[in-house]
């Protein structure tokens, strides 16, 4: 008689998945047997970046990660440059040759400067994570970026011969940027995730680090335009470059638009 | 010798931004001079880098100048310091010895020279694209404003970062939250004190537009950097 109800036991809380778009428990790095299969071939980096995260990140703890690491760099590169011919066939002659350039190493140059504050916030995030470890996730990044950006290529080709407005495609190259960065990103997090990152620490490293990429691509510019020369002349923060062709009126064409600078990183 | 125990320390660098406090205590336990050498050179490189990009907007010249004087203002801070807040530490119920309060507030300036360290690509690649120093008077400010806005967010990120694992150091070796409270006002009180005048002597870092390049004002020694505050105020009220 007036016995207190059973209050019947609170299921435990699966742990939430992170990213990737895992709708399950996300075990420890390891745990599961397909994560152990080396990645031995560059076909075979790409397909694990795209379908096999875990089992990039778990290798890219073991001790000799390097080798996957310079993989993924090599995919980086390679794919870097496949989508930048692409961006290049809007204007075509010498800027099929420099938008590849360009994009592949203007995206190598603002890694490059970014991976120190990356290692940073990451440690300060409480990851303990080795820098060849944070080189191997950074890599792992921009190679599931760039192939995700040849994903978007047969598209931007299309529109690319179809229109002669240099700030039209200047915006969808940068839209097809954002959409593959967030799936790096995604994936970036993951792995640090896995490294006992908390808190939202990593989120300003990656604001910084879209500051440094579009930046870049102002700095590189021309990359879907066409300009008298190769590299500018003058130097201009990206969001003052951006706004020129909202300020002067619609002449833009191939050749002498304001908005030469390539937007499509 | 040293370079053997600075290989060593280098590899517990993550540990300090980590803030690993049980371990960076255990560190407090026992005097070791390749860690003292690692925090030096930590400052010298990380500080340095980043005064050396922030100097390079003006010219090479003030890069090898800001190289040399960012660091000199963490370590004349933490040297100037170290006796006030050695004696102020145990006075507001932290027990610790000179040498122990001295690492745990070179630990801090570590942490924040690092973190800057990390952060100078980025304020170089800045820099780089920043407008140029303007040559006529009229000419636009932008540039300046801009590489000093950036150079202020990350030494006040930096200095965030470094006071958090300064004050989870503080907690765990007092046990107390309210005794490590009052240490760390005490001790920031002083290191800013001293801190912003050592950067007014040191100055310039950047360099204003319509200023000469030099390692240190001509009338550096003249006044301090909270008389001139004072007269700054002065005069907006009096406008």
């Amino acid at each position: 008689m007036n016995e207190p109800p059973v209050i019947p036991p609170t299921a435990t809380p699966i742990p939430a998945a992170t990213g990737l778009g895992l709708q399950r428990p996300d075990p420890p790095l390891g745990e599961v047997e397909s994560d152990r299969q080396p990645i031995t071939s560059l076909v075979a980096a790409i397909e694990a970046v795209l379908r096999e995260p875990r089992r990039v990140l778990y290798q890219l703890t073991q001790p000799h990660q390097g080798r996957l690491t310079r993989d993924l760099v090599l995919v980086t590169l390679v794919s870097s440059a496949i989508y930048g011919f692409v961006v290049g066939t809007f204007s075509g002659g010498q800027q099929l040759m420099a938008a590849p350039v360009k994009i592949a190493g203007g995206l190598l140059l603002s890694a490059l400067i970014c991976l120190p504050s990356l290692y940073i916030f990451s440690c300060v995030s409480g990851a303990k994570v080795r820098l060849g470890e944070v080189c191997g996730l950074f890599a792992a990044f921009l190679a599931l970026m760039t192939i995700l950006l040849i994903g978007f290529a047969p598209v931007a080709w299309v529109f690319s011969q179809s229109t002669a407005s240099v700030t039209v495609m200047g915006a969808l190259h940068l839209i097809f940027w954002f959409i593959a960065t967030c799936f790096g990103i995604r994936l970036l997090e993951h792995g640090f995730h896995h490294h006992g990152t908390q808190g939202g620490m990593m989120r300003i490293w990656t604001l910084i680090f879209l500051l440094v990429a579009m930046q870049m691509t102002t700095a590189l510019r021309p990359i879907v335009g066409t300009a008298p020369t190769l590299l500018p002349t003058t130097k201009q923060f990206f969001i003052a470059h951006w706004l020129e062709p909202f300020q002067q009126s619609d002449e833009s064409s191939k050749t002498n638009a304001p908005f030469q600078a390539g937007q499509e990183k | 010798m040293i370079f053997n125990s600075l290989a060593f320390d280098l590899r517990h660098g993550g540990t300090l931004l980590r803030g690993e406090s049980e371990e960076i205590a255990r560190w407090l336990e026992r005097w070791e001079g390749g860690r003292l050498w690692f925090c030096l050179a930590a400052v010298f490189a990380g500080a340095g880098l980043f005064g050396a990009a922030l100097g390079a907007w003006r010219s090479p010249m003030q890069a090898l100048y800001g190289g040399i004087k960012v660091p000199l203002v963490i370590l004349l801070t933490t040297a100037g310091t170290v006796l006030s807040n050695a004696m102020m530490a145990p006075l507001l119920g932290l027990d610790i010895k000179f040498r122990q309060s001295l690492l745990v507030i070179l630990f801090s300036h570590t942490i924040a020279a690092i973190i800057m360290g990390g952060f100078s690509p980025v304020l170089f690649f800045v820099v780089c694209n920043a407008p140029p120093v303007p040559t006529a008077a009229s000419a636009s400010t932008a540039g300046h404003s801009i590489v000093l806005l950036v150079e202020v967010a990350l030494i006040a990120f930096a200095g965030v970062v470094a006071n958090v694992r300064l004050r989870q150091l503080l907690d765990r070796l007092s046990g107390s939250p309210p005794i490590s409270s009052r240490i760390m006002f005490a001790w920031l009180a002083a290191n800013l004190f001293l801190g912003a005048q050592i950067s007014w002597l040191m100055r310039p870092f950047v360099g204003s537009p319509d200023l000469p390049v030099e390692f240190l004002r001509s009338n550096a020694f003249q006044g301090n950097f909270y008389e001139t505050v004072f007269r700054a105020l002065m005069n907006l009220f009096h406008s």
